[in-house]
């Protein structure tokens, strides 16, 4: 017989038996090692995928944050350049009204030395000028000249304005007719009586001799000077070239400013 | 020659006698059992696997695919029996190529153990799944006048599985048996490696047909739906 039922049944538990083995030994073991595995790769997975999302939110909140902060810093660079710009403008204001200020100053200084030395220059030129004439006249100046000038003196007593012919005569009446003659040269005899003549024809009522005291005066160029009771005639070169001379300064001066306008309206175009 | 080898008695007290078929069951029991114990014993579920935890796995992993494939269920009540199935049988038809070795597959009785296992473990697993009414109706489906057939067809499966795997494996042993004693030299050992690959196809096919009438048994198609396949 093939089949033995002894060897079936034994077989059969047998069997059970290595089912019951197997599953305690092997399948249970293994199966709950490669399930926890599972649970373990699972969890890494999880762990990762929260990684990955926390850093992901992290990188967003750096990327959002350094936007913001591009933002912030081309704002503070804007604001930073127009600060400076505002500075720099402000700076330049203040260098250039300095340097408006020192130059006015320096133009000032400048054109008060420059008006003190023209007008020194217009005096030596004009003292210079009248001191070349009074020289030349000086030189000219000579008995003949002198005779020139009694004719010229007399003629001048003879020919004044009654007022002040009035009031020399009262001035020569206090004195007791008495006066003082400057001239350069002596004169002649015959021109003192001349003079005195001339005198006498200023009061012709009056019966005292005019009393002329005589004073030669190199100073006078080519003049005459009559100085009586604190009144004076007087003829000379030198009043004329005084005259001159005042004359001379004034139109220098007045002739000085339209220059000088001229040079400060230049000067005010290289300023701007 | 025998063919049986049931009948060579190793030791024989009154009653209890065990024979080939029950010695090296025995012995077949004892290296899984062992070898399952040694290895299992330091499994790790961190860091890098050992090779012998690694063969395991990949081992029953293939079960538990084969299993979801052809069950279209969830693996985990069948793995025990039907992963014993095969690797009772894949390790006795492998173990045949040691010299002196007689493997159990190789007696019908054997065989017929499995088979009626099998035989009980439909029902078993039909009735644990649906309910005992629901599955005694199918042996009225469609009509009632099916049941004889139904029950004849369960019995002759049985039958078939049983005689299908006792016969390939037998078959094998006998060849190399004839082929020793016409071409001493090479032949055998060409019929040996054939051997190991039809003991192989062979615990191959008695796992997957035990699957298939077990799950043909507990039809619960509705739960695949749910989970569909992994």
């Amino acid at each position: 017989m093939i089949i033995d039922w002894y060897t079936i049944i034994f077989q059969i538990i047998n069997f059970l038996i290595l089912v019951f083995l197997l599953r305690r030994f092997l399948y249970g073991p293994i199966i709950s090692a490669m399930d926890d595995r599972e649970q373990i790769i699972i969890q890494r997975e999880e762990d990762a995928a929260a990684k990955k999302r926390e850093a992901e939110k992290d990188s967003q909140a750096y990327i959002e944050k350094k936007e913001e902060l591009e933002e912030k810093k081309e704002e503070i660079l804007e604001e930073a350049r127009t600060e400076a710009g505002k500075e720099k403008q402000e700076m330049l204001e203040e260098a250039r009204r300095e340097t408006g200020e020192t130059r006015k100053r320096w133009e000032e200084a400048f054109e008060r030395e420059k008006e003190s030395f023209i007008a020194e220059l217009r005096r030596r030129i004009g003292l210079q000028a009248c001191s070349i004439a009074r020289h030349c006249l000086e030189d000219l100046a000579d008995s003949r000249l002198e005779e020139l000038t009694w004719e010229v003196f007399l003629d001048k007593i003879g020919s004044m304005p009654a007022e002040e012919r009035s009031s020399l005569q009262e001035a020569f009446a206090s004195d007791g007719y008495k006066g003082v003659l400057k001239t350069t040269f002596e004169p002649s005899e015959e021109k003192l009586e001349g003079l005195k003549k001339a005198l006498r024809d200023l009061a012709p009522d009056s019966d005292d001799e005019p009393d002329l005291s005589l004073k030669t005066d190199e100073g006078l160029v080519c003049g005459l000077e009559l100085d009586t009771g604190g009144y004076r005639v007087a003829w000379s070169i030198d009043s004329y070239l005084e005259g001159v001379e005042e004359r001379v300064l004034k139109e220098l001066e007045e002739e000085a400013p339209s220059a000088q306008d001229g040079e400060v309206a230049e000067g005010g175009q290289t300023e701007s | 020659m025998t063919i049986n080898p049931d009948e060579i008695i190793f030791f024989q007290w009154n009653w209890f006698v065990i024979n080939s078929t029950i010695f090296f069951t025995w012995l077949v029991m004892f290296l899984l059992t062992f070898g399952s114990w040694l290895i299992t014993r330091n499994l790790t579920s961190k860091g890098p696997l050992s090779r012998w935890q690694n063969l395991l796995e990949v081992l029953i992993t293939g079960i538990k695919g084969q299993i979801r494939e052809v069950s279209r269920q969830e693996p985990g009540p069948y793995l025990p029996f039907i992963g014993t199935l095969f690797i009772y049988i894949a390790f006795s038809n492998i173990l045949g190529i040691v010299p002196g070795f007689t493997p159990p597959t190789g007696s019908l009785s054997t065989t017929a153990a499995l088979a009626i296992s099998v035989f009980v473990a439909v029902p078993v697993f039909g009735i644990a799944r649906q309910g005992i009414l629901n599955y005694l109706q199918q042996y009225l489906q469609p009509t009632f006048f099916m049941l004889p057939f139904n029950i004849i067809g369960e019995l002759s499966r049985t039958l078939a599985l049983a005689v299908r795997l006792y016969g390939n494996i037998m078959s094998g042993t006998i060849i190399v048996a004839i082929l020793l004693t016409i071409t001493p030299l090479i032949f055998p050992v060409v019929m040996q490696a054939l051997g190991l690959l039809t003991g192989l196809i062979q615990a191959y096919i008695f796992a997957i047909l035990a699957m298939v009438y077990i799950a043909s048994a507990s039809q619960a198609h509705e739960e695949i739906q749910k989970k569909g396949e992994k």
